[in-house]
């Protein structure tokens, strides 16, 4: 029983997943009567790093009044949640694993399916029926029904309004490491640039020692307290 | 009365119900749902509600989960 996408959800989803360095989410809207079969992968208005995806509370009640209003049965449209990953690895982060169990616990049924930048898949059923259980799911392209054409243009703009950069905080600037040669000629430069001259006409500050700065003899043994001002 | 309730706890739902005059988003809460309102997003046509909103004919009410996040 594998999770299929039509090869217009599967080119979606590559293309969404593609258009930046951030991760990025959405859910898979099901055939009427095959719910594993994905017939289109929607955004959801949401915040995006390089390694987070959330989505606005908001944006997933409007798209839940948005399908209704479409005539979807919720089990068409928000069972099967998706997003990717920046890395290689599509296997689920602790992140994944606690927004799965809270957010899609109590359904029925639902999918939480990962797509990683390298192209591993991962899905995974969990159900409710009976005891409960949970199943990795295969992967695949289902092409044998006929299926639309790519539409960069109108996926790109969906990206566009959906998909929101989390502010990157600037980095502090760091000066570039210099090779062991450069850094001798530096260190030899700077020397260079030293004036001497300036600290020649200073006069030498007298010492704690010298009889100029104290006139009595420093106090060795207690005798040598007896006349000491101090 | 009537409101139409949309949800996707259990089977999931999106259909009319029937209900008692006078009910409050709390109590539908607590009949519909399990689990903590903090962790849904509950509006009434569109619109955030409180517990207390007292539903009338023919209101929207949707029940809808909140903090759906991943991080890898």
């Amino acid at each position: 029983m594998p999770l299929r996408l039509t090869p217009y959800a599967w080119a979606k989803l590559q293309r969404l997943r593609d258009l930046s360095d951030t991760e990025v989410g959405g859910f898979g809207v099901s055939a009427k009567d095959d719910l594993l079969l994905v017939e289109d992968v929607c955004l959801i208005r949401q915040q995006c790093s390089a390694v987070t995806v959330r989505f606005e509370d908001v944006a997933v009640a409007d798209f839940f009044d948005w399908q209704v209003d479409r005539g979807l049965a919720p089990e068409r449209f928000a069972r099967i949640w998706i997003h990717t990953h920046p890395g290689n690895s599509a296997q689920p982060s602790v992140t994944d694993e606690e927004t799965f169990a809270r957010c899609f616990g109590t359904a029925d049924w639902a999918v939480m399916f990962i797509l990683a930048c390298g192209g591993q898949t991962y899905a995974r059923l969990r159900f409710r029926a009976g005891p409960g259980g949970a199943l990795v799911l295969p992967v695949e392209i289902d092409f044998s029904e006929p299926f639309e054409a790519s539409d960069w243009e109108a996926w790109d703009a969906e990206y566009v309004e959906a998909v929101m950069a989390e502010p990157v905080l600037p980095q502090p600037e760091r000066r570039p490491r210099l090779a062991p040669a450069e850094a001798e000629l530096h260190e030899l430069a700077l020397a260079a640039r030293w004036n001497h001259a300036l600290w020649d006409d200073v006069p030498r500050l007298a010492s704690p020692f010298d009889e100029d700065f104290c006139p009595y003899p420093f106090p060795e043994t207690a005798d040598d307290y007896v006349g000491a001002p101090f | 009365m009537h409101i139409l309730y949309i949800n996707n706890s259990g089977s999931g739902f999106a259909d009319r119900i029937e209900v008692a005059d006078g009910l409050t988003v709390r109590t539908l809460f607590e009949q519909k749902m399990s689990g903590k309102p903090a962790d849904y997003l509950i509006r009434v046509n569109r619109q955030p509600a409180s517990a207390d909103q007292v539903l009338q004919e023919g209101d929207r009410v949707s029940i809808t989960p909140t903090k759906i996040e991943g991080a890898h």
